[in-house]
């Protein structure tokens, strides 16, 4: 066994096809660039069948070869994942070992976009996704980490090694290290992309905190739209007091400096008084209210649906509710100690909370604009002459009618929230030190860039990609929404 | 060489054993070259009765003149006992200058003081103050000053005054200020000590960064406002976080210059590049400072890479990363039973604590807290690692479940050492939760954490630290260690003169604190500081002291 | 108008109120004054001694009357300490003499003392401020004009090559945080690592003296996050613009296209992005307090993260005043600027 070279037995074949391959398809992209500063201006002419004719001349041209050098690419790249997958190991070098480890992720995105595609005219506004090339390659992106983090967080796939172990000798290695001897025998020889500060494998560290970041940032996100919406609607639909009261309150929060409120909010003196638990316990339960509001107010009139289903709804979530926001570490005891199964670490809690507390704002004024806007439609008019409640109004007629927006802000969000948890690992707030969560490895790993640059570069790459694929992916939305 | 003690006094009697010790190999040279001068021995004397020739100073290269630029933090300034930062006394030691001097070599050298004697038992000092020596307001420095300010040192009422915990042989239990006729004016320029009972250690204490000897019109809150002093410069600005600046005092003139002590630069400039060494390397590459404070484990080699010269000190500065034994979790107190301790002890490699802690550098320890580098070191083997008795050991405590949170300050070496405690005793099949405090809050607490690690500076003698941290009931026991047999050990350890009878006691206290497993102990690490060529009488400080004035431009 | 902006300046007042009560009481927290504490006295002091510390300097008050002492609507107190000495409040923690005034908040033009510079709040915050406010200059002298240039130029033809490789380009840079494009940066240009070391790793430096090489990398770290969006915005409102029918008229009538872009769609399109470059002001804040600690600036960021790390009460509230004064104010102007250039709204 020794040490692994970048690109392994591809060195000579592949790898430099696909680079020229690219190398030309940027300079087309360039010359493309330039040439349409000068040219004329773009006058597309349909043939009888109705099919638009090709461009002609020496831009046409150009175009024609870029799509296909483009094609290529593709191409080419998907050999080198099949072949590498053949090769023995340490054969494919760290390139080929690392699209080998995340064999179940490329599976999951082939299977993921054959069907999506095969089915897109039934999918509605996701199907439609798949007519934007710049959306396509965004939820490819997008997919590929949540993939990656499922398989990581689930079934423990990809990563080669405990992100928490380290390996004495392997201290800030560079990629393809050869692991000691003197391991178990099933333990993998190599660390794919080098070691850090404290030995640990960046590779798997990258992986596993794709988990992190995966579980935090939706879900918050969720949280923050559904405390944003709760208030929103209400304040568009209604006006007034209650408008000025909640625009009051969002703006304060608004005029906050995020920094300064993190800085107020995820301090472990804070953690001690119970704040964030008791803000955690008014957050959490607008899901509760927006379910409960949501089931009633169209269910209102069958007595017996809704109570069905408002109990099948509410009751877990309640428990849950309850379970969550009651921690024995904290002041806040409102449910029996042996009967708490979920304990979230204050650490992650206090992260969490602030996180939804600074979306929240933002999210309520989009929402109250949205109804605002809505509100003086047709439909909503109708539904009001019908004599429907209120709620029904603005969850169901409203609320409906407002998601394409809503839909492409969660994207943006989502990547958003994953900025600020970066952000948050970057100033040393929150989650715990060893925590492999990407802004606290860039953190970690900028201390030490002037000599060793890989292992901040990694996690740095793996938050520029998610958070680029959330943009990519709610850009294509809005094409494809506006389409509508 | 016409004296062998600065006041010309005969030479102390225990001296006569000290130089039975060395020359037998029982007493280390710097630890030698401590207790002599301690007694009032000239150091230039103290190698000679080694049979050595005191070493030629560096700083005789320097030329006058020129501008230094120091990366440092640059924290509020207060009063200089409540000091408890060191780069705080580097921007005092400006125009507040010391007693006595604390050399690397382990000497004791007088500055404000010409000399000291010290009776045979070590309970009467008879300090004899410099003369010549002004004030920079043009008062003459006297005995009364000195007087003053010792008894200002042993006021325990003021609040974070760290020196009455120096001085404690002269400080009343009942008033807790100076005892009745322990300072006495003897005339202008002597002072005498009268202390109940024996203690040479106050010449060392004398010599600590808080001891910075100030004027009656001192501002405590902030020196800087009146900055009275006798030293060569005055300040310029002090602008916290941001930047100090001291400049050549002109209008004073510094009893050094004729004694030949240096003060070369004509301006000293700390500039306060934060808490993250990677800022301090991003400053040196950017030419903007000329040296650091200090350098940190990985960033010797980063310094290094661009040009800069190392100076490199081995000291018994360490890092304890230990259980509280006292400490309650759920009720039940985990690290009382001396299992889990041993168990935490077996399961982790203290050389690996060296090396992803500190980049190798320093020497491995032994959990004893007391090193080679003591003169009273007895060679006691450490515990065995061996991970899996660990285990054993552990599950046999019924704690395997238990899940241990270990705390740590948010730095650079302190939180690495304790991640890889930490990883080890994952690997070892240990329940661990880590956690990071931020500086500013760590300290609240710093006693009292369940388990966790803290820095210990260097100190001359071993058993300095064992009694102000190990012993039962002190205010530093963050080990919560209680045992009626280390106590009297240790009181016997410090009273005993001879080195061979002392080893033996030492070696029955190295083997409590394995056997007890009171603490992973796993380096002494040596300090750094990195220097632009160019520059001379910079070097790392053993124990982190300020002697700004033997800084200079090479000649 | 005057009225709306009157209102506008009531509306700030209260936000300023609430808000700074807020950052009051979070400061005020006991563990937060212990933590104070111990940081002025000494790390290893003892629970009674931070107690009588924090008695005698009047922190054990009750919340309101500290906070209106703060303000100055509630007399400064004057405690006589259990160590026998008299502080008041407005002397600065020493004994009050016949003319200490009975009031001295921030009303009265006093912002406090910070416990951590040792200097008035006062005397801190303008050098602080000045330091940031040449930042911004910077950011916004690069900001502005570039991201209107790559905005204009791709909302030109929507959908054409340029217009997918430029929109490609400014949503990299808006998935970009200061804190990866800062550290990339800093690896690429200020080590020696990828020999291209052209620029300084820090721009401490730049406090005294802004050169061209310490201070290019800071402002390129702020400015490329913020390009991103606006120029996404100014591409939206182009592409509007161009698809407005006095354009598709003037390309009717035979109008060359540059001529239709500079003379007729330019200044249309760019009422949008100015409330957004206004808007945006208070999110480079943000990017402000990263950069600042990055890259060791000492200006208004790398101040509320002092002030907020070592509790410096007074200190975090003057900033907190100043930062809803600077969010409240370019709302305000954003507002009335998009009145005085849009002159089909008008306020009632």
């Amino acid at each position: 066994m020794e040490e692994l070279s970048w690109t392994g037995s591809f060195a000579s074949t592949l790898i430099p096809a696909i680079m020229i391959a690219f190398a030309i398809f940027l300079i087309g992209i360039i010359l493309q660039l330039v040439m349409g500063f000068f040219a004329s201006e773009v006058k597309l002419q349909s043939n009888t069948d109705g099919t638009l004719k090709s461009r002609g001349g020496l831009q046409g041209q150009l175009e024609k070869i870029n799509t296909q050098l483009f094609m290529l690419i593709v191409l080419i790249g998907a050999a080198i994942i099949v072949v590498s997958w053949f090769m023995p190991y340490g054969k494919a070098g760290i390139l080929g070992e690392i699209i080998k480890r995340f064999m179940p992720v490329w599976i999951a995105l082939i299977v993921t976009f054959a069907v999506s595609i095969f089915f897109k005219r039934k999918l509605g506004l996701y199907g439609k996704l798949f007519d934007s090339t710049i959306g396509m390659i965004g939820f490819a992106l997008v997919m590929f980490w949540v993939f990656t983090s499922i398989f990581v967080g689930f079934f423990d796939l990809i990563a080669t090694h405990d992100p928490l172990q380290q390996i004495s000798g392997i201290k800030n290695k560079t990629p393809g290290f050869l692991v000691p001897d003197g391991q178990e025998a099933n333990f993998f020889p190599h660390y794919l992309l080098g070691g850090d500060n404290l030995a640990r494998d960046i590779f798997s560290r990258v992986v596993h905190g794709s988990v992190i970041v995966m579980l935090i940032a939706p879900l918050a996100t969720v949280f923050a739209f559904m405390v944003g919406i709760t208030l929103g609607l209400p304040a568009g639909y209604y006006g007034g007091k209650l408008d000025t009261i909640l625009s009051f309150l969002a703006n304060l929060i608004l005029a906050f400096p995020v920094i300064l409120l993190f800085y107020l909010l995820v301090t472990p003196e804070i953690v001690a008084t119970g704040l964030p638990n008791y803000m955690g316990a008014f957050l959490f339960i607008f899901p509760l209210i927006f379910c409960g509001v949501l089931i009633n107010s169209r269910y209102k009139t069958q007595g017996k649906k809704n109570i069905l289903y408002l109990s099948i709804v509410l009751v877990p979530l309640a428990l849950i509710y309850l379970m969550v926001i009651s921690d024995n570490a904290s002041p806040l005891v409102i449910w029996p100690s042996k009967l708490d199964f979920i304990t979230i670490p204050s650490g992650i809690l206090v992260v969490f909370v602030s996180v939804v507390f600074v979306n929240s704002p933002t999210v309520f004024r989009i929402v109250r604009g949205l109804a605002l806007d809505i509100k003086t439609r047709d439909y909503v008019a109708a539904a009001q002459t019908r004599g429907e409640g209120t709620w029904y109004i603005m969850l169901w007629e409203i609320l409906p009618n407002a998601r394409g927006p809503l839909i492409v802000d969660f994207c943006l969000r989502i990547g958003y929230t994953t900025i600020l948890l970066g952000t948050l690992g970057f100033f040393g707030l929150g989650l715990p030190p060893e925590s492999p969560d990407w802004g606290s490895t860039i953190n970690e790993g900028r201390k030490l860039l002037l000599i060793y640059a890989h292992p901040a570069l990694p996690p740095a790459m793996a938050l520029l990609s998610l958070v680029l694929g959330l943009n990519l992916l709610a850009d294509g939305l809005r094409e494809e929404s506006l389409k509508d | 060489m016409t004296n062998k003690t600065l006041t010309g006094a005969p030479l102390h009697p225990a001296v006569e054993i000290y130089v039975k010790d060395a020359q037998t190999g029982k007493l280390s040279r710097r630890e030698f070259m401590a207790r002599t001068t301690a007694l009032g021995v000239t150091s230039a004397a103290a190698y000679g009765l080694l049979g050595l020739a005191q070493p030629a100073a560096a700083a005789g290269h320097a030329q006058q003149g020129g501008t230094m630029r120091m990366q440092m933090e640059v924290r509020a300034l207060k009063d200089p006992r409540a000091f408890d930062w060191t780069q705080m006394a580097f921007v005092t030691a400006g125009w507040l200058e010391y007693l006595v001097e604390y050399n690397s070599d382990g000497s004791f050298e007088p500055m404000l003081l010409s000399g000291w004697e010290i009776n045979d038992d070590a309970t009467v000092y008879t300090l004899s103050v410099r003369q010549g020596v002004q004030w920079n307001n043009g008062e003459n420095f006297t005995a009364d000053d000195v007087a003053r300010v010792i008894t200002d040192w042993c006021d325990k009422n003021a609040e974070g005054n760290s020196m009455a915990g120096r001085m404690t042989a002269l400080v009343d239990d009942v008033t807790g200020t100076a005892i009745k006729g322990g300072i006495e004016v003897v005339d202008a320029y002597t002072v005498r000590l009268n202390l109940p009972q024996s203690d040479i250690s106050l010449i060392a204490g004398m010599s600590d960064y808080p001891a910075a000897v100030y004027h009656s019109s001192i501002d405590r809150e902030n020196p800087a406002n009146t900055p009275v002093g006798t030293g060569p410069y005055m300040i310029e600005s002090n602008e916290v976080g941001v930047k100090a600046v001291l400049v050549r005092n002109e209008g004073h003139e510094w009893w050094g210059y004729a004694e030949g002590k240096g003060a070369y630069l004509d301006r000293i400039e700390y500039i306060d590049y934060g808490t993250d060494p990677s800022a301090w390397v991003a400053a040196a590459a950017a030419d903007e400072v000329d040296m650091t404070y200090e350098t940190v484990g990985d960033f010797v080699d980063v310094f290094e890479s661009i040009g800069y010269e190392r100076s490199e000190i081995a000291s018994a500065a360490t890092l304890v990363i230990r259980p509280n034994q006292a400490a309650e979790v759920d009720g039940v107190k985990p690290y009382a039973d001396v299992r889990v301790r041993r168990a935490i002890s077996m399961a982790v490699d203290n050389s690996i604590c060296l090396e992803l802690g500190y980049a190798d550098r320093g020497i491995v320890a032994r959990n004893q807290h007391v090193g080679p580098m003591h003169p009273e070191w007895a060679d006691v083997p450490a515990i065995d690692y061996d991970p899996a008795g660990a285990l054993a050991l552990l599950t046999e405590a019924g704690m395997q479940d238990f899940e241990m949170e270990i705390s740590s300050i948010d730095d650079d070496w302190r939180k690495n050492t304790t991640d890889a405690v930490a990883a080890q005793l994952r690997d070892a099949g240990f329940n661990v939760k880590r956690t990071i405090i931020p500086g500013s809050t760590f300290w609240n607490d710093w006693t009292k954490y369940a388990f966790s690690s803290t820095n210990w500076n260097h100190r001359p003698l071993g058993t300095q630290v064992l009694g102000l941290a190990y012993r039962s009931g002190e205010a530093w026991n963050e080990f919560a260690f209680n045992n009626a047999e280390f106590d009297a050990l240790l009181d016997d350890a410090n009273a005993i003169a001879a080195a061979d009878e002392r080893a033996i006691v030492m070696a029955k206290i190295q083997q409590i604190l394995v056997d007890e497993a009171v603490t992973i102990q796993p380096y002494w690490r040596s300090l750094y500081r990195h220097c632009k060529p160019g520059f001379v009488g910079w070097e790392m400080h053993i124990a982190y002291l300020p002697q700004i004035y033997k800084i200079g431009i090479a000649a | 108008m005057g009225l709306f902006i009157l209102r506008r300046l009531g509306v700030m007042v209260l936000t300023a109120i609430c808000l700074t009560f807020i950052v009051f009481w979070l400061t005020n927290l006991y563990p937060k004054l212990e933590v104070l504490a111990k940081t002025q006295g000494n790390f290893r002091m003892s629970d009674e001694a931070v107690i009588s510390y924090l008695g005698n300097r009047g922190y054990t008050q009750a919340l309101p009357v500290k906070y209106g002492q703060w303000l100055g609507v509630v007399p400064g107190y004057i405690i006589e300490g259990s160590d026998g000495e008299i502080r008041s409040k407005c002397e600065r923690n020493s004994p009050p003499t016949d003319e200490t005034p009975t009031f001295c908040g921030i009303i009265q033009g006093n912002w406090g003392f910070s416990t951590v510079a040792k200097e008035d709040v006062a005397d801190v915050l303008p050098t602080r401020l000045g330091n940031t406010g040449k930042l911004m200059f910077w950011v916004l002298m690069v900001m502005v004009p570039g991201a209107l240039i790559i905005g204009v130029l791709a909302g030109m033809r929507e959908g054409s090559r340029t217009d997918r490789s430029l929109s490609t380009v400014s949503i990299i840079a808006t998935a970009t945080p200061e804190y990866v494009s800062g550290v990339i940066l800093i690896a690429l240009f200020a080590t020696p690592l990828f020999g291209m070391q052209y620029f300084k790793g820090t721009a401490t430096s730049a406090m005294d003296n802004i050169t061209f090489n310490n201070f290019f990398l800071p402002v390129m770290t702020i400015a490329i996050y913020g390009m991103g969006y606006i120029a996404r915005m100014t591409r939206a409102s182009m592409t509007e613009i161009m698809t407005a029918q006095y354009v598709r008229t003037a390309r009717l009538k035979g109008v060359s296209f540059a001529n239709i872009v500079i003379k007729h769609a330019l200044r249309n399109a760019l009422i949008a992005p100015f409330t957004v470059i206004m808007l945006q002001v208070p999110w480079l804040l943000n990017g402000v307090v990263i950069v600042e600690t990055l890259f060791n600036y000492k200006g208004f960021g790398w101040e509320l993260v002092r002030a907020a790390s070592n509790n410096d009460i007074e200190m975090l509230l003057g900033v907190s005043v100043i930062s809803v004064i600077v969010v409240l104010m370019t709302q305000l102007i954003s507002d009335i600027g998009y009145v005085f250039l849009n002159p089909r709204i008008r306020i009632s």
